[in-house]
């Protein structure tokens, strides 16, 4: 259907921009359901657990974790400055801003295979584990898909499919990438810090 | 000026009419389709379960049968449960009425998502054949809330079961956030909230419960997967983790699940208590808030399944408290259903008869729902036929009573026939009467002290058992009553004209069955949809169709 946004009157389009815009939310709060369902998980297998991390099981290194916190939020702060160029049709702005976003979120990828390779505990070795790899893991994933659907966007802009007045794909992509920056903070302080 | 243009014009959907028996029938757009679709394969799943029901009475006919193997029985109980919650009740009443009939009753051309909507169907038939399929490699044991430890321990159909459910979760969730778009911003012209069917407060509501509850469900049963496959050990006593942490989510899930079965009942029988008494409905704003209370409350009160896994008694008396909260909402709707029958010029036709029916088997499980909110009395009930009864009045004698009302009600809206009314009294009467003969005694059953989920049990409940075994076929046959009657009405059914119960809602104002734009012209609604007596409260909608027929 996005072929024919294009096609159709500009009141028309805030009307499909206005639904597309709240099943887009709705669908962020959903998938808040499911790392809900997780954290849960984990506050309750800690809240029952004698000692936490269990006996022998350490905590991942921190420091690695702090600069791989660090290249997400700046890829935060990048994907602002590029939807910036967007509302101000700078789209030069808006590509070089969203390459770096890209490149990023590679990085933070990256950082995080690097440490899953180097860690000795494993998602079947504890409680800890588990709910460390399943969150990481699925956080990875959504950052993963993230990448993905900011060289999609990118691709598309490249191409003209979005405009300075009609860009809902890019306020989706955008909206995507903070929601999964915000989930970082709270696993950032529940695996490495509390 | 050409139908899509009009679609174009007033802000509908803007894709053209199908022309491939493909696009038209089977990778449907149109939500009418759709629910059809619903209604066909959640209709097949019904029988097949309701199969699995008969060969499990069958079983129980005597105290020593030897119909089914013990871990056959274990397997048919446990799909059993799941098909009818996951691919009969929860599919029937939102994706099939709310399909069908919401964005009918908003003046809405589709939903907000139709390309969403067909996915999340097409996401149900492959759960359903997973589920069935999974007896070729050792259907679940564990009933329909597959408990770990046991769940941990059981062959590869567990995890076909988790991945099952997981579609029908992703389907669900995926429905109900499209719906909820629909209804806030899909409502024609003049329908604010409180001018909204009170069908669609139900389904919104659902859509509301769906889009969150079944969320979780998937990361529940992802997570269950996972410790089946890696014994990733979430559930692990031995490396610390806990069976019961799986009972926490799961029924974090499956107690708003249980409002996800009732409510879109509940609206449909606030749409056809008037429309068969001629009257108002008698408190609209408290039938239409106390379905937000329940769905807000339904969150709240999960851990009412789990009074004997150990919880502490705080706990107990927090969740019995509220628990025993939701009666309050439930009660003001019964009680504004009755006001509104009272005193009312009430017409017995079928669908009004299968509301009645709903009316009291509904109530009377919902007072042994109170019953066993109360810890000492639940402590006591657990795991025995007490629950299977109470199961059974809300989830049959609510929610499938419900559906046969709504297919009774809306028939003559999707397919433009009317289904036979001798057939529907003898449907209903002979299906009421058998429903109670079937569960009422298993209430008894259950207080002396026969527990659930056995294959065999001591001879001394021999008698009522096999009472409860030949009604349990009477029941069923009673099915096949309605299934010769929709067959029939095919080429018999008389044809019903645009309204045949003489409804003021918008879905009768237009044709029937609806034509693919549903609304030539979107209508503009002036006031709420139940003022019987003063004239139709829409404009736009052509006059002529809306006339109330003579019976």
């Amino acid at each position: 259907m996005a072929a024919n946004v294009h096609a159709i009157s500009d009141a028309e389009y805030q009307e499909v921009r206005g639904q597309r815009l709240l099943g887009f939310l709705f669908f962020l709060i959903s998938d808040c359901v499911i790392f809900g369902d997780f954290i849960f998980s984990y506050l309750y297998l800690r809240t029952a657990a004698p000692i936490w991390p269990p006996a022998g099981i350490e905590r991942p290194y921190l420091y690695l974790a702090a600069v791989n916190s660090i290249v997400l939020f700046g890829s935060g702060a990048t994907m602002h400055y590029a939807m910036e160029g967007m509302r101000h049709n700078r789209i030069r702005q808006f590509v070089w801003f969203t390459v770096a976003t890209i490149i990023l979120g590679s990085m933070f990828l990256s950082g995080q295979a690097y440490e899953y390779t180097h860690l000795h505990d494993t998602w079947a070795g504890s409680t800890f584990g588990a709910s460390f790899f399943t969150l990481t893991g699925l956080h990875g994933f959504h950052v993963f898909i993230g990448v993905i659907f900011l060289i999609t966007v990118l691709i598309q802009t490249l191409r003209g499919t979005y405009t300075q007045e009609r860009h809902f794909g890019l306020t989706a992509a955008t909206l995507y990438w903070h929601f999964v920056d915000v989930i970082w903070v709270a696993l950032f302080f529940m695996f490495y810090i509390y | 000026m050409a139908v899509a243009e009009v679609g174009a014009a007033a802000g509908g959907h803007i894709h053209p009419p199908p022309d491939t028996f493909i696009k038209k029938y089977v990778f449907s757009l149109d939500h009418k389709v759709i629910a059809v679709q619903y209604f066909l394969t959640g209709g097949l799943f019904f029988i097949l379960a309701g199969l699995l029901a008969e060969i499990m009475r069958a079983q129980l006919a005597g105290p020593n049968n030897h119909v089914l193997s013990v871990t056959t029985y274990n397997e048919a109980y446990s799909v059993h449960g799941s098909a009818m919650v996951w691919l009969v009740i929860i599919p029937l009443l939102t994706g099939g009425f709310g399909n069908l009939v919401m964005p009918l009753q908003i003046g809405a051309r589709d939903v907000a998502f139709p390309w969403l909507n067909m996915i999340s169907f097409w996401l149900f038939p492959p759960a359903g054949i997973l589920l069935f399929a999974s007896f070729l490699y050792g259907a679940p044991q564990a009933g329909w809330t597959e408990y770990p430890p046991i769940a941990l321990q059981m062959p590869f159909g567990t995890s076909m079961w988790c991945m099952a459910i997981f579609l029908i979760g992703v389907s669900a969730t995926i429905t109900g956030l499209n719906f909820l778009v629909t209804v806030v911003k899909m409502r024609a012209p003049g329908m604010t909230y409180t001018r909204m069917p009170l069908f669609v407060w139900a389904t919104a509501t659902t859509a509301f419960l769906s889009m969150i509850a079944t969320a979780n469900l998937s990361a529940a049963l992802a997570g269950l997967f996972i410790a089946r496959t890696f014994n990733v050990p979430f559930y692990d006593v031995a490396k610390g983790g806990a069976p019961v942490l799986w009972q926490h989510v799961f029924w974090f899930y499956s107690h708003p699940a249980v409002y996800i079965m009732i409510l879109p009942a509940f609206g449909l029988v606030s749409e056809i208590i008037p429309t068969f008494v001629r009257r108002p409905i008698f408190g609209y704003k408290a039938i239409a808030y106390s379905s937000a209370a329940i769905g807000l409350l339904s969150f709240m009160v999960w851990a009412h399944h789990m009074f004997t896994s150990g919880l502490q008694h705080w706990e107990q008396f927090l969740f019995m408290i509220l628990t025993m909260t939701i009666a309050v909402p439930t009660g003001v709707k019964i009680f504004s259903w009755v006001a509104t029958l009272w005193g009312g010029k009430v017409r017995l036709d079928s669908p009004l008869l299968f509301v009645l029916g709903f009316l009291s088997t509904f109530t009377f499980g919902g007072f042994t729902g109170i019953l066993l909110a109360s810890v000492p009395i639940d402590v006591h009930e657990h795991a025995s036929y007490f629950v299977v009864a109470h199961l059974h009045y809300v989830l049959f004698g609510g929610s499938v009573f419900g559906i046969f009302a709504g297919l009774y009600y809306w028939w003559p809206k999707m397919t433009g026939r009317l289904l036979d009314e001798r057939l529907a009294k003898w449907h209903f009467w002979l299906m009421f009467i058998s429903f109670n003969a079937t569960f009422l005694p298993m209430h008894w059953i259950g207080l002396l002290g026969m527990p659930r989920r056995v294959a065999t049990y001591d001879p001394a409940y021999a008698g009522t058992n096999l009472f409860v075994s030949i009604s349990a076929f009477v029941l069923g046959a009673s099915m096949l009553i309605f299934l010769y009657n929709a067959l029939r009405s095919a080429k018999h059914g008389e044809i019903a004209g645009p309204n045949p119960w003489g409804g003021r809602t918008l879905e009768w104002m237009i044709p029937s069955p609806a034509p693919y734009y549903n609304f030539k012209d979107i209508p503009i609604v002036l006031s709420g949809p139940y003022d019987y007596g003063k004239p139709l409260p829409y404009a736009n909608v052509s006059q002529e169709l809306a006339k109330v027929p003579m019976h």
